[in-house]
């Protein structure tokens, strides 16, 4: 099969177009070797649009778009869409374009080419259609993902090996869950028929391996540290860039894979709840959107849980609504770095002085996550909590509407009043420069656009996997109720100000659960390293006594050769031989019995 | 076979004995050549005829025959007989082309490792090895086993200790190799003398049939079967029979690491594997036990603890020697599950790991060559300094760790699978474990070359030197052969699918 | 305030576009700010009489049955107040038990590079 394709250049060609991510992925490797800036940032932005336009073309005939190899006896299904994948496939080649917008002022052929190899590995990974397919994208993104994270200079350097290593860790699990499953269906890798949400359960084997690959990637509780590790230390572009994809991608696999599983309801709503605290007393502000974005993939987890047509819907809505708004508050946090050097809400203040353009697209994004009326979540999260409703989890719907008001805390006030009003610094810096001020200006125009009442929200529910599936978000009711919400929270904001129990910033570390690993699993190692030095040394010296006496007698016993003496440096070796001798006679004596 | 038309009818016959023979002969007139050149060409042209001729043998029993040679005539169980079955071809091939790629790997090589003087006899000295190896594959007599093993033992001493006007502790490693190589032999030795007590011959195929009309034998088959397995074990670095292993690997030329690394184990193994598997069988219980267990047990703690060994070292070629370890390991795990599918893993493991290893070797060789590089500390900046050389030596790495699209991939999931066939299930995961120790030493080489800066000599960074071009070509046809097996590892598979028929195994 | 001197100086790096909001960091304005939400909530909370929860699609807290069926209970921003004040009291405590010094797990912070220094603003170019 292999062999066919490479001699036959039209079927090469038609597999190389089969899955959009492969132009992305060939792009970005192109890239690597292109010296002229402006050859690269073309391909940095025509490269999604082209992808875009080929996730549009196999939108057309859904059926006819699939593609699969055959190779070593598996087989590679490269090419497989339906609505499910369809809707990310748009969503992450609209990010890329944006992205590409913003990274325009750099020039670093590393940032391109990863940047490119990355996003075309998410996309590519998307429309995947088997598990090895699966595995080997998962990888690539992470791997080429790292890149970005070490781009943001030498304090960056630890956090993307542990980046690496705990995706890594991942793929494995992925790959591992993925074997034992396909062993109990005859080796059968298939990822899922085509429009099929949810085809594994908890109890079918390596179900448990797959979901805790797809965990660590996708941020659940107590796995969720790469994500505030990484993404604040990473550089300014590449913070945009990451946000976009990784975790997204295993939102993809988790809603393929377990969608109506009751378990992620609740992880998905203490996911919503939790970053709140850490959010809340957080000093670094891209830190604090890391831990929001980690709030966000939340509430799509439990819309993954819950399962119905309008939660699925829900989180494909949210899904598109989220890289945008949270890829702008990221970008104007970016913006705020590149000019001030630090996005330290401790050191920041008074900014809309001198970047008011940036002051602006932040609150139209911070009013997008919070889901103000005519704002993008307001349209998409309310699905995911309506459906909470009708399923009578009241519980997991106080927690999400807990943590709505907690968005309002850390992503819809303290970020841009931090960064932008709060006490002023004193300083006064450029605007963004013109193509992040574009970039963020086209985010915010689709903020605005998929919540707009009149075309707007109706065409981005025309993309979700249940299109048939009615959802009406411009109720009265719901208008009201939202406001009420906002407006209480932005109440018990001014009102604590007054009262001076509003804490400000400090500069601190906060202790989240890598301490296990940055710290505790650290000293545990230093300290298993001292005390073995310590046993080998005292080992070495008992050897020595050990052969200064009974040594010599066995030595003599066990070795043929016998000639040399105590001391020979193959006496231990020599004394091995014997003893294995002994060990494969007892054994071979044994077996008899 | 279409190509099986380009060789001569009596090649194919004659060919197992041609192979042996002739690197035997030449190798005593390669000592006494006067010029290092003319014994560099003498050698290069022998280890060519011997490839050619083992390529022909390969595509005879790929075809699906095999061929009992007898040696003057004489008929087997009296006269000694060459037998040129699936289960050796593809080790023969092996020993033969990397002997062709180490010798063009020599002429650069051997020049600055080995003193002028000693350069001819150790060209000599090399030819005997290949043929001691040659043989002791080759052959279907017991004793002659011993004999060629010992003829390439100890022209292996020999070059082992070449290595010392480079680094004087060669020597010392040299020394401890004779020492447990000869105990090794003549456990091997003492073994074959109780196995020619309990049934009185000495050909393979012979005494085979004996001890399954004995139903195993008695007490004195399973002594020979004991004394057999240490021995061999210990030439093939069994843990913890390896000791000697990782000094030899270290202090010896270049030249001699890449050939011991990537054939002379692999031959002690292919031994290990005829005489567990065809001589005695997995149908008498003692067989069994040991091979189950034993190999099985071993070769998981040889895996852990030489991959952790590899963690620690501060030296390149001790890294990669304990890698060495580890990686036997992984074979005797796939030979331990004693199932076709098992065997078979081990068997591509066998091949795959040649490859891999060489292509290592040949790179760390260029760092020695260019820099004089064995320290890991020292690779800081090699990847700007010599980055072809430093591209293989990742490639080869990332194979190392069984990246997908490697030989080592292939190698890990052949063995996972047979692992999970065999109902396994921890096999798998401590393959997985020892993948990850093997990223750790791996990666660890591969992050300072890549991420640290080159040294500064007088306040000037290092200028790039890039490794001479007859060291590169050797180096990068194994790491494009890796990276084949990686997409396509069907004859890699189908030569493990041959041996494990002619080994049997378990249903 | 003690940067008055300063003010004048200062002002020639304002951004022309946010001199028209200058007033968004007047004292006054911060301290009257408090009045939006409020009026923004007596007014939601009228319109929740307008627009009552439906029963159908309604969490047991929205209705609630006091001898008559209330149902346009604030209850959403009585979450809303009582959960955004509870993460903001929570902060103390919290930050009390999870603080430590910013380079504490020892990865040198080497100070952050500023791409642009403040020193050259230049906005009339």
């Amino acid at each position: 099969m292999i062999d066919l394709i490479f001699k036959n250049p039209e079927v090469l060609a038609d597999m190389f177009f089969s899955n959009p991510g492969f132009i992305i992925i060939f792009a970005g490797f192109l890239c690597a070797f292109l010296p002229r800036n402006e050859a690269r940032k073309f391909l940095v932005g025509a490269a999604p649009i082209a992808a875009a336009f080929l996730v549009w073309r196999a939108a057309g005939d859904m059926d006819g778009a699939r593609r699969a190899i055959e190779a070593g006896g598996n087989e590679f299904v490269l090419m497989r869409i339906d609505r499910l994948s369809m809707i990310w496939g748009y969503v992450f080649c609209l990010a890329g374009v944006l992205n590409a917008i913003y990274a325009l002022h750099e020039k670093c052929r590393i940032t391109d080419s990863s940047a490119l190899i990355y996003m075309g590995a998410a996309v590519a990974g998307v429309f995947a259609g088997d598990f090895l397919t699966l595995f080997i994208f998962w990888e690539l993104a992470a791997l080429s993902s790292v890149f970005l994270v070490w781009k943001g200079g030498e304090n960056a350097f630890p956090a993307g090996v542990r980046y690496l290593a705990i995706h890594i860790l991942s793929g494995v699990l992925l790959l591992a869950g993925a074997v034992i499953y396909a062993r109990s269906k005859e080796w059968d890798f298939t990822f899922g028929e085509a429009g099929e949400y949810g085809f594994l359960s908890l109890q079918d084997p390596g179900a448990v391996l797959l979901m805790i690959a797809m965990g660590i990637k996708c941020g659940f509780p107590f796995l969720h540290n790469w994500i505030q590790d990484a993404y604040p230390k990473a550089s300014v572009t590449g913070t945009v860039i990451l946000s976009a994809f990784t975790t997204k991608l295993a939102l993809y696999a988790l809603a393929r894979t377990f969608a109506g599983e009751d378990i992620l309801i609740y992880i998905g709503a203490i996911m919503t709840c939790f970053p709140v605290f850490f959010a809340v007393i957080e000093n670094d502000l891209r830190r604090v959107l890391s831990y929001s974005l980690n709030n966000q993939l939340g509430f799509m987890v439990c819309g993954i849980g819950l399962g119905t047509e309008l939660a699925m819907n829900g989180v494909a809505a949210h899904l598109a609504a989220d890289v945008i708004f949270k890829g702008l508050l990221f970008m104007s946090m970016g913006a705020v770095l590149m000019r001030v050097g630090t996005a330290k809400a401790s050191e920041l203040g008074g900014l809309f002085r001198s970047m008011p353009y940036t002051t602006i697209f932040c609150l139209i994004g911070a009013g997008s996550i919070a889901a103000f009326p005519l704002l993008s979540a307001f349209v998409t999260k309310s699905m995911i909590i309506a459906s909470a409703m009708n399923q009578h989890e009241y519980i997991v719907m106080g927690m999400l509407l807990f943590a709505s008001a907690g968005v309002m805390e850390h992503s819809g006030i303290k970020v841009p009043y931090f960064a932008f009003f709060s006490h002023d610094s004193g300083k006064r810096v450029k605007e963004a420069p013109w193509n992040m001020l574009v970039a963020m200006g086209l985010a915010s125009l689709l903020c605005v656009f998929f919540a707009f009442p009149w075309g707007g929200y109706q065409f981005l529910y025309s993309l979700l996997p249940f299109p048939e599936n009615y959802y009406a978000p411009y109720t009265g009711n719901h208008v009201v109720t939202q406001l009420q919400l906002l407006f209480a929270a932005m109440l018990a904001f001014a009102f604590l100000k007054r009262m001076k129990v509003y804490p400000d910033e400090r500069r601190a570390e906060i202790l989240d659960f890598d301490w296990t690993y940055r710290r505790l699993g650290k000293g545990i190692a230093v300290w298993i390293d001292a005390m073995w030095t310590r046993l080998s040394a005292n080992l070495a010296i008992i050897r020595k006594d050990f052969f200064a006496k009974a040594g010599q007698r066995l030595y003599h016993m066990f070795s043929p050769a016998g000639t040399f003496s105590v001391g020979a440096p193959s006496g231990l070796p020599t004394l091995l031989t014997g003893g294995m001798l002994v060990l494969v006679l007892i054994v071979v004596y044994l077996a008899r019995l | 076979m279409g190509m099986l038309e380009f060789f001569p009818e009596w090649l194919q016959y004659h060919g197992a004995a041609l192979a042996v023979v002739l690197p035997l002969l030449m190798g005593a007139i390669c000592a006494i050549l006067p010029s290092e050149r003319l014994a560099w060409i003498t050698t290069l042209i022998v280890v060519s005829i011997c490839t050619v001729t083992a390529f022909g043998l390969l595509l005879v029993t790929f075809g699906g025959e095999s061929v009992i040679y007898k040696m003057g005539g004489w008929d087997p169980p009296k006269g000694i007989s060459y037998v040129i079955d699936g289960l050796n071809t593809p080790v023969i091939f092996l020993i033969s082309a990397m002997a062709l790629l180490t010798t063009l790997y020599g002429l650069p090589s051997v020049v600055a490792e080995v003193e002028p003087k000693k350069r001819a006899p150790f060209y000599g000295a090399f030819l005997i090895g290949v043929a001691g190896l040659l043989g002791m594959v080759v052959t279907g007599d017991a004793f002659n086993v011993f004999v060629f093993l010992e003829v390439s033992s100890i022209s292996t001493y020999v070059l082992v200790a070449m290595g010392a006007s480079r680094d004087r502790r060669a020597l010392a490693a040299a020394y401890r190799y004779l020492i447990l190589g000869s105990i090794g032999a003549t456990f091997f030795v003492i073994g074959l003398g109780f196995l020619y007590m309990e049934t009185g011959t000495l050909n393979m195929a012979d005494i085979g049939r004996k001890l399954q009309e004995l139903e195993g034998g008695s007490r004195v088959a399973m002594v020979a079967f004991g004394f057999i397995t240490v021995g061999l074990g210990l030439k093939l670095a069994m843990f913890p029979l390896h000791m000697w292993l990782p000094g030899a690997y270290a202090h010896a030329p270049s030249f001699v690491t890449v050939f011991l690394a990537s054939t002379a184990t692999k031959a002690a193994l292919y031994l290990m594997l005829r005489f567990s598997f065809t001589v005695f069988d997995v149908s008498f219980d003692y067989v069994l036990t040991v091979v189950t267990y034993l190999f099985t047990g071993l070769g998981c703690a040889a895996m852990v603890l030489g991959s952790l060994q590899a963690i620690f070292q501060t030296d390149a070629r001790r890294t990669l020697a304990y890698s060495s370890v580890a990686q036997v390991g992984y074979m005797l795990l796939g030979v331990g599950m004693a199932t076709s599918l098992g065997l078979t893993a081990g068997y591509v493991h066998l091949l795959n790991h040649a490859v891999i290893k060489g292509a290592l070797f040949f790179a760390l060789g260029a760092f020695w060559y260019r820099y004089g590089i064995t320290r890991t500390e020292d690779f800081a900046g090699l990847g700007k300094m010599m980055p072809w050389t430093m591209g293989a030596f990742t490639l080869g790495g990332l194979s190392l760790i069984g990246v997908p699209l490697t030989a080592g991939f292939i190698s890990k999931l052949q063995l996972a699978e047979a692992a999970l066939q065999r109902g396994w299930g921890w096999a798998v995961f401590v393959i997985m474990a020892t993948s990850i120790l093997a990223i750790i030493y791996i990666g660890r080489l591969i992050l300072t070359a890549y991420f640290q800066a080159p040294p500064e000599i007088d306040g000037e960074v290092v200028k790039r030197n890039e490794a001479p071009l007859m060291m590169l070509i050797p180096m990068w046809i194994l790491v494009a052969l890796s990276i084949t097996i990686g997409v396509n590892s069907d004859f890699v598979v189908q030569a493990g699918q041959m041996a494990a028929e002619v080994l049997g195994g378990i249903s | 305030m003690a940067k008055k001197p300063q003010s004048k100086k200062q002002d020639d790096h304002i951004h022309p576009f946010a001199r028209k909001f200058l007033w968004l960091g007047d004292e006054k304005i911060i301290r009257g700010f408090i009045w939006v939400p409020i009026i923004g909530l007596i007014i939601t909370v009228m319109a929740g009489f307008i627009f009552p929860h439906d029963p159908k699609h309604a969490a047991p807290w929205d209705i609630w049955r006091v001898g008559f069926t209330w149902d346009s209970f604030p209850s959403w921003a009585l979450i809303g107040f009582c959960a955004y004040s509870f993460v903001v009291l929570s902060a103390e405590p919290l930050f009390r038990l999870l603080s430590r010094k910013e380079n504490y797990y020892g990865e040198e912070e080497v100070p952050e590079v500023i791409i642009e220094p403040t020193a050259e603003v230049h906005h009339h170019d």
